[in-house]
């Protein structure tokens, strides 16, 4: 019968491909399921159990932001983005924009994505960059790792997401992992990029002074890939910022459940408003790391000749 | 050859009056496709029967229940909307049907409807003595929420679906916040879905909105609870509880309303769509057999176009009364 054969010759043409027996194709479907099911029943337990650490720091985040007088909050911003930058113009600025966010009463969603960019932006520069130098170092493993990035920065969300969602339920958890994958590839390929993009002679001249592996990797290659490793916090935060929306739709809260609601009921004004407080949080997180990096490479300022 | 062209002549007007003959019985169908199971599968069948059975250029367009209505009511697009339910509608539909913008083809397109909060069958088989809504907010404990464990969680609905403001206030009228309990919103509809699924393979407790006939209920054989109270008066529920926070100050504690669903169709479409809309005036579900589709759909992973065609193989005798003869033979031999 053709509904149960691999290939469904009752259907064949030049026009449409071979396709599976119907049959076929929706036992292959129910198998999955039905074996994923299965395994959620057996192992969801102490999947669960290792998220929880994280999912308890993203709510103590939060709950401490949330604690913090606004007054402090600002003051905090405020010597954050002048450590980090040493630009009164760019403190100034973050200051005000948060305190538009909280005129404009978004301050509780902002708290919760701001808790959640700042974990998943610590969790990947931590996961990321040693997988990064990692790649550097061997081209079998980077061939390796650089599918597995493709795969996580096109695969839709929501498909890894049905999955996450039966093993954590929805909330904080599952989110996480939702924005750890998108936002991971750009830091480890950017880490890669930069450390081979180091000049073969600065590391013969390494060599040269006789710095073994690490003090090269530390002393030599890192230095000099940071430009392009901050290229990649830079858009590891863009796009941390850029999965609020899809966290909203598994129940994270943060920005992206104020979006959801404009976008199903219309609304454009709140639209508009939480869109530029996302906006205006990737601007600060990104100037201000940006800032940072520039003054870690102090060293590559101009006037020495070379 | 003067023959001939004369004779080709003849035949490609006779052939461009019969098309139009047919297209001036129908002509274009806009039809709303609902991201809900039953919504999709009715959009489906109507789709199917008007394109084999009455000609009709059918198109269907996704929607939800709020977004698909203020488009019908400002733009008068799409044409048709299936399964509206519309207790979250109701004051702006019923001023539109006063206008004769909008008209309702069929009420209650599906016997048997039903909307409410849902427990996990462990849970009523463990504690058959929580029977009432009431006498379950009195214990959050026992449904503790992943991120506080110290409140218990309700399931809210989705943005976009009139449920959300309901339940939101019914969350108030029930003082559900000081006894301890998080309204908690899934985002979207796999979000409350995948709550379910998770809840209910991992047999935890679990409660919240749904309806049926759906899939999920029949999957999982979610129970409804009876809330413990009486119906709170039609005012209470069109004046206040499906209106949003800033529009309802003091909502009260209220059982569901009624489902109603209508099937509701655009003046415009009343006036040019002819043998459709009298299709649709004719089209009733009964609730058993579309709880069997659903049941279908999920376990076969069907989508609506494919269990459109499965019901129409299956339920010959139902469908055929809704469609006159020589439309009710020429969907059979499509099929």
């Amino acid at each position: 019968m053709a509904e149960t054969s691999v290939i469904d010759f009752s259907k064949l043409n030049w026009i449409d491909p071979p396709v599976m027996g119907r049959q076929d194709l929706r036992d292959l479907k129910k198998g999955i399921d039905g074996t994923f099911r299965e395994f959620t029943r057996a192992n969801g337990e102490w999947i669960e159990a290792i998220f929880d650490p994280i999912k308890w720091m993203l709510v103590w985040i939060e709950k401490f932001l949330l604690a913090t007088p606004w007054p402090l909050f600002l003051i905090a911003v405020a010597a954050l983005a002048y450590l980090g930058s040493r630009s009164w113009k760019l403190s100034l600025g973050s200051v005000l924009a948060f305190m538009v966010i909280g005129w404009l009463d978004m301050w509780e969603d902002t708290m919760a994505t701001m808790s959640m960019v700042t974990v998943s932006t610590l969790l990947c520069i931590a996961i990321g960059i040693p997988i990064g130098i990692w790649m550097s170092r061997s081209d079998r493993v980077q061939s390796a790792v650089v599918p597995v990035l493709d795969i996580m920065q096109t695969i839709p969300s929501f498909v890894y997401l049905i999955p996450v969602v039966m093993l954590l339920g929805i909330g904080k958890a599952p989110a996480l992992l939702a924005v750890l994958v998108y936002a991971i590839p750009p830091i480890v390929r950017l880490t890669n990029l930069g450390i081979r993009l180091v000049d073969n002679e600065v590391l013969e001249a390494a060599d040269a002074f006789g710095a073994s592996r690490k003090e090269r990797l530390w002393g030599v290659q890192f230095p000099l890939a940071l430009p392009n490793i901050f290229a990649g916090v830079n858009q590891t935060i863009m796009m941390s910022l850029a999965m609020v929306v899809i966290a909203g739709m598994i129940g994270a809260g943060g920005l992206g459940t104020p979006v959801l609601r404009a976008i199903n009921n219309q609304y454009l004004a709140l639209g508009v408003f939480n869109g530029m407080a996302i906006v205006v949080i990737a601007i600060i997180f990104d100037r201000v790391s940006q800032a940072y990096g520039k003054r870690l490479q102090k060293h590559r300022e101009g006037g020495h000749g070379v | 050859m003067k023959k001939f062209v004369t004779r080709l002549a003849a035949a490609a007007a006779g052939l461009t009056m019969m098309s139009s003959a047919a297209h001036a019985e129908c002509g274009e169908v806009v039809m709303a496709e609902w991201n809900w199971a039953s919504g999709e599968l009715m959009a489906n069948v109507d789709a199917f029967i008007l394109e084999h059975g009455y000609g009709c250029d059918v198109s269907l367009i996704p929607g939800a229940t709020t977004t698909t209505f203020a488009s019908m009511n400002e733009k008068g697009q799409p044409d048709v909307a299936g399964e509206l339910w519309i207790n979250a509608v109701r004051e702006p539909l019923f001023a539109a049907m006063d206008e004769g913008r909008l008209f309702s083809a069929v009420s209650g397109p599906i016997t048997g409807l039903g909307e409410g909060w849902w427990v996990t069958p462990s849970f009523k088989e463990a504690h058959p003595e929580l029977d009432t809504v009431v006498k379950i907010l009195d214990h959050p404990e026992m449904f503790p929420d992943s991120e506080d464990s110290t409140k218990g969680a309700f399931v809210g609905c989705p943005s976009g679906w009139g449920c959300q403001l309901v339940n939101a206030n019914l969350f108030r009228a029930f003082d559900m916040e000081a006894k301890g309990w998080k309204l908690v919103d899934p985002g979207s509809a796999a979000g409350l879905d995948g709550s379910i699924a998770k809840a209910a393979t991992r047999n935890e407790n679990w409660l919240g909105y749904y309806w049926s006939p759906t899939a999920m209920i029949g999957k999982y054989n979610l129970q409804l609870i009876p809330f413990g109270v009486p119906f709170g008066g039609a005012e209470n529920w069109n004046g206040c509880i499906v209106k949003p926070e800033q529009e309802c100050a003091d909502p009260q504690p209220s059982s569901w309303t009624e489902s109603e669903v209508h099937t509701v169709i655009t003046a415009d479409f009343k006036k040019r769509g002819g043998v459709a809309v009298e299709y649709l005036e004719k089209r009733i579900f009964p609730g058993d057999v579309m709880n069997g589709m659903l049941v279908f759909m999920a376990d076969e992973q069907a989508g609506g176009a494919d269990a459109a065609i499965e019901f129409l193989r299956n339920n010959g005798d139902l469908w055929k009364s809704w469609v006159s003869a020589d439309a009710a033979a020429k969907i059979s031999a499509a099929l």
